[in-house]
């Protein structure tokens, strides 16, 4: 049993000429929860189907559950449980149909699991998979995708479409997947409060390339925003490095550094500022300066 | 894997009965003819299998169809890939369902009609050779119709579903049609069904869900 049950190595994937991934490298630990954030058209989605086989990599190489990804054997499949994007189940199907065929493809199903997961969501077993709302759909999917008793829970956009409520009612259920112990969940969202509230490790993609990689403490500790007064005009460069962004306005400046440390405080000290107050940041924060065209690439831990 | 086909079978339904009732046909037809008709009733029974050959063929052509491209524009295996499933089986239990069919349409009026040549007919081991011949080909076709099926409708284009099939099934049913029910024709169908089963492999195996 390896101790990574995700390894991705150099990703690259071209889309008719276009590079969606660009040398993609991660690995996601066992039992932990890593939250994949990226803005639309960012990767996320290519790289989640790599990772399952159901797209192939122009170049580079991912390993989930110790086998390559294009050579996934049906014993590791039914190791993965899946949610996709737009939960892409059998429109056509009645609800039971499309239930007794997951459960005859799957090696195990809890089905006092499963029972418990359609009491709480109520789903018509009657009525055809394409007649029930979005929210309703997703939640079969993940009842789906959680009553193989997953080892590996691949999560694309989720709540995608789900109301409050059941928002709610996903994020217990995945706290209550996250006890089992060793469960291990790949989470993309584009809903940064969720991400924030479960997932340990974070991964930013932009444009095609992870630009953070790193547990969410390390995250919020290594970038800081700093609003910065000086006594004259603001000097056009600080000589610090990895600025993600920088805003100059008169005497004053707002800084946001990836990897604050004393030797970058010291550097900025030389310039004599008035004063220097840290502005805190949530994740949504920090993901919205990581993700800005023009911001620097947070460093992974190695390279710190 | 029995899921696999059962899900085969349901989602394709029609397709699947469609051939099997018309070899149900053909042996009811093929009875009449040996017990009522009383001139030339070996022609009679053999033109007319040779009329419906056609018509199953392009029932054959149209399960692979069905199948693969209902699979393309509903994204089954896209769902069921990601089951405790591989590729290859989701294939596998396809093409079993489709020779499956093949089989069940053709074998039966097969039997069913050497069995009444045997029975009213003279003892002459010409007619016996030449059915199982007739019909060696007619599964050969078949299959291969089927494979033309399955070959070109893995597409989201109406027009080459259409166009596509047509073509080549053109080709199959021409290459009976001129040179008859020789062993050379078995060959050749043969080679046929075995080059379009692994480009479909590789297609299906390798291409994005």
């Amino acid at each position: 049993m390896t101790d990574n049950p995700i390894v991705v190595e150099n990703l690259v994937k071209y889309y008719e000429g276009r590079c969606v991934l660009d040398g993609v490298s991660f690995a996601v630990p066992r039992g932990c929860i890593y939250g994949l954030l990226g803005r639309n058209g960012s990767g996320k989605t290519t790289m989640i189907r790599i990772l399952l086989g159901l797209e192939p990599p122009t170049r580079g190489r991912t390993v989930v559950l110790g086998q390559d990804s294009t050579q996934l054997s049906a014993k590791t499949h039914g190791r993965i449980g899946y949610v996709a994007e737009g939960h892409h189940l059998i429109q056509s199907y009645k609800v039971r149909r499309l239930i007794g065929l997951c459960k005859g493809l799957s090696l195990q199903w809890n089905d006092e699991f499963f029972g418990h997961l359609m009491e709480t969501f109520r789903l018509p077993l009657d009525r055809k998979v394409k007649d029930l709302s979005a929210g309703m759909r997703a939640q079969l999917n993940l009842a789906l995708a959680m009553a193989i008793d997953p080892e590996l829970l691949i999560l694309d956009d989720p709540t995608l479409g789900l109301d409050t409520v059941a928002r709610r009612q996903f994020l217990e259920l995945a706290i209550d997947v996250i006890q089992r112990q060793g469960r291990t969940i790949l989470f993309s969202s584009h809903i940064l409060a969720d991400v924030e509230r479960i997932a340990d490790r974070i991964g930013v993609l932009v444009a095609g390339k992870l630009v953070v990689d790193c547990t969410l403490e390390e995250l919020k500790s290594r970038v800081k925003k700093i609003r910065v007064i000086f006594p004259d005009q603001a000097p056009n460069d600080l000589y610090i490095t990895e600025i993600v962004n920088q805003q100059k306005q008169g005497r004053e400046m707002v800084l946001t550094v990836a990897n604050w440390n004393p030797q970058k405080q010291a550097i900025l000290e030389t310039f004599r500022p008035e004063s220097c107050t840290e502005i805190p940041m949530t994740l949504e924060d920090i993901f919205i300066e990581c993700t800005r065209p023009a911001s620097a690439v947070v460093p992974q831990e190695s390279e710190v | 894997m029995l899921t696999l086909i059962d899900r085969e079978i349901r989602d394709n339904s029609l397709c699947v009965a469609l051939p099997c009732l018309i070899g149900i046909g053909i042996i009811g037809f093929a009875i009449f003819v040996a017990f009522y008709a009383t001139m030339g009733s070996s022609e009679i029974l053999l033109a007319s299998s040779g009329i419906l050959m056609p018509v199953l063929l392009v029932g054959f052509c149209g399960l692979g169809a069905s199948q693969m491209y209902s699979d393309r524009a509903n994204r089954i295996s896209s769902l069921l890939a990601t089951q405790g499933v591989t590729r290859s089986r989701i294939l596998a239990a396809r093409v079993l369902v489709g020779v499956g069919t093949v089989l069940a349409s053709l074998v039966p009026p097969a039997v069913t009609i050497l069995i009444l040549l045997w029975a009213f007919l003279p003892p002459l081991s010409f007619y016996g050779r030449m059915v199982v011949e007739i019909f060696t080909v007619a599964i050969l076709a078949g299959v291969a119709g089927y494979c033309v099926g399955l070959l070109v409708s893995w597409t989201t284009s109406k027009a080459w579903l259409v166009m596509g099939n047509l073509l080549l099934l053109s080709l199959v049913t021409s290459l009976v049609w001129i040179k008859g029910f020789g062993p050379d024709v078995m060959a050749i169908l043969l080679l046929f069904i075995v080059a379009m089963l692994w480009h479909i492999w590789h297609t299906f195996t390798s291409a994005s869900l």
